[in-house]
């Protein structure tokens, strides 16, 4: 019967048009890392050259305004310059985990074997885990209020894509391999882990966070 | 609708643009021995793909001071995820497809043996390759694979049982959807070459090479495509439900891994 076959067929060829078109970029978490050239700086010039010396008041003035307006006198700027950061203060402690997650890379090296084994992933990951916990220690006073910060419904979902981009750097330094569902398990355990670590981390008097 | 169906090769050559040099097939040999250096490396920063020696781990790539190296916009990273993401689970869905067909196949035709150990090892390849290429370069890979482990595996298994002529219908269509996403992939890579070379930079060789490779591996796959249809794969009853409804299938499941 003509009638019948040439109506799928007519509806086919709308499905297919309509799928062939070429897909529009999607925003991606993660995306593509290209190794044939030099990653640029996570922030703006005049952006990075406020936060680092505003970074450098943090201990004694904390995740504030204040220490904003400090390193925006600092650097040669007026204080208004603030108004350069919509999120307040939350730009600030942005500049610390990001700084500090790209830190990682340089920060650690792991020697080629220990005691006569080659370093397993595992422990490559407690090292690099510890490592950035340990770069919490000169703002770690201060910590709490920033996790306050972090917590206020505008500003969870950048956080937790922080969060998700150190547990990503922490496996990949590692020499992560996974490419299926562990890639997604892994991820989600650290980031737990590290986390609930940070938070205790906050609470620890013991001398040296033993 | 079979005339519809290009032959394979006039489809490479169509969508294979003057540019064909810029990327030439040799790369492909240069590639395999650079990436053989590389994961000798055995340092924690992942070290740029000089040809040179392994002393150059951490160091600033090399740039050719005559043509610098295009950086890549947010839109072409994010279209690299999208396609590569795509490309690592298609090839381990082929894996399943064949490893499902196989036993069934061989069973009662004990001479597609060859052929098929042929095509499952050049797509055994293909899916280490791209493992590679997925966390060397940090893509997230896609979340559904426990959902497309069991659809692939159905697939195969049912088109075997339907039948040699089915299980070939099955690699038919599978292959024609992969040759055209392949092709447009080379394709958008070519366009990106081409508009670096108007503005005086080049792509740099990570992307040369990885589109000598895409074209490699697009090749081996029309050519799964030419012996599915060598092997009686329009014979297939019904052939128009299945091979329509598989390639449906394969769009689908294209769209939802380029974004999850």
């Amino acid at each position: 019967m003509p009638a019948t076959t040439r109506i799928p067929s007519t509806l086919l060829g709308a499905v297919r048009a309509s799928t062939s078109r070429v897909t529009p970029p999607i925003r991606q978490r993660c995306a593509y890392h290209s190794y044939d050239y030099a990653q640029p700086p996570p922030f703006p010039p005049a952006e990075t050259k406020i936060l680092s010396s505003a970074y450098a008041h943090v201990p004694n003035h904390g995740f504030t305004v204040d220490a904003l307006k400090l390193g925006a006198r600092d650097a040669g700027y007026l204080d208004a310059s603030t108004n350069l950061f919509p999120r307040g203060v939350f730009d600030l402690i942005n500049y610390h985990l990001v700084t500090q997650r790209l830190a990682l890379k340089d920060s650690v090296q792991f020697p080629e074997e220990k005691d006569g084994k080659k370093l397993g992933v595992g422990s490559k990951v407690r090292s690099l885990t510890l490592a950035r916990l340990r770069a919490n220690e000169p703002v770690l006073h201060r910590w709490q209020e920033a996790l306050a910060i972090m917590a206020q419904p505008t500003y969870i979902p950048p956080s937790l894509h922080e969060l998700a981009a150190l547990a990503d750097e922490i496996w990949f330094l590692a020499g992560d391999q996974s490419v299926d569902t562990s890639w997604y398990t892994k991820r989600a355990t650290l980031s737990t882990i590290y986390s609930t670590t940070e938070v205790f981390m906050t609470q620890d008097t013991s001398k040296n966070f033993v | 609708m079979s005339a519809k169906l290009l032959s394979p090769n006039a489809l490479a050559r169509s969508h294979a643009p003057i540019l064909d040099f810029l990327a030439p097939r040799t790369l492909t040999s240069c590639t395999s021995s650079i990436s053989r250096q590389r994961r000798r490396h055995q340092s924690t920063t992942p070290s740029p793909p000089t040809p040179d020696s392994a002393a150059a781990s951490g160091l600033n790539p090399p740039t050719n001071a005559a043509t610098p190296i295009h950086q890549l916009s947010e839109q072409q990273r994010a279209f690299l995820s999208s396609a590569l993401r795509v490309n690592q689970t298609g090839e381990l869905a082929a894996i399943l497809i064949y490893s499902a067909q196989s036993p069934i196949l061989t069973r009662s035709h004990p001479h597609l043996r060859p052929l098929m150990k042929h095509m499952y090892d050049q797509e055994a390849g293909h899916y280490k390759f791209f493992n590679e290429v997925i966390s060397k370069h940090r893509i997230r890979p896609t979340a559904m694979t426990p959902l497309w482990t069991a659809a692939a595996s159905f697939l195969g298994w049912s088109t075997a049982v339907l039948g040699r002529e089915a299980a070939m219908a099955c690699t038919e269509a599978v292959e024609t959807e992969i040759g055209t996403h392949y092709n447009e992939q080379v394709r958008v890579l070519l366009d990106w070459a081409q508009k670096c070379g108007e503005r005086g930079e080049s792509l740099g060789p990570e992307l040369e090479a990885l589109v000598g490779q895409l074209r490699t591996i697009r090749d081996e796959e029309l050519e799964h495509l030419d012996h599915a249809v060598e092997n009686d794969a329009k014979e297939a009853r019904p052939y128009e439900l299945l091979t329509e409804g598989i390639r449906a299938g394969c769009r689908g499941a294209i769209w939802v891994s380029e974004r999850v």
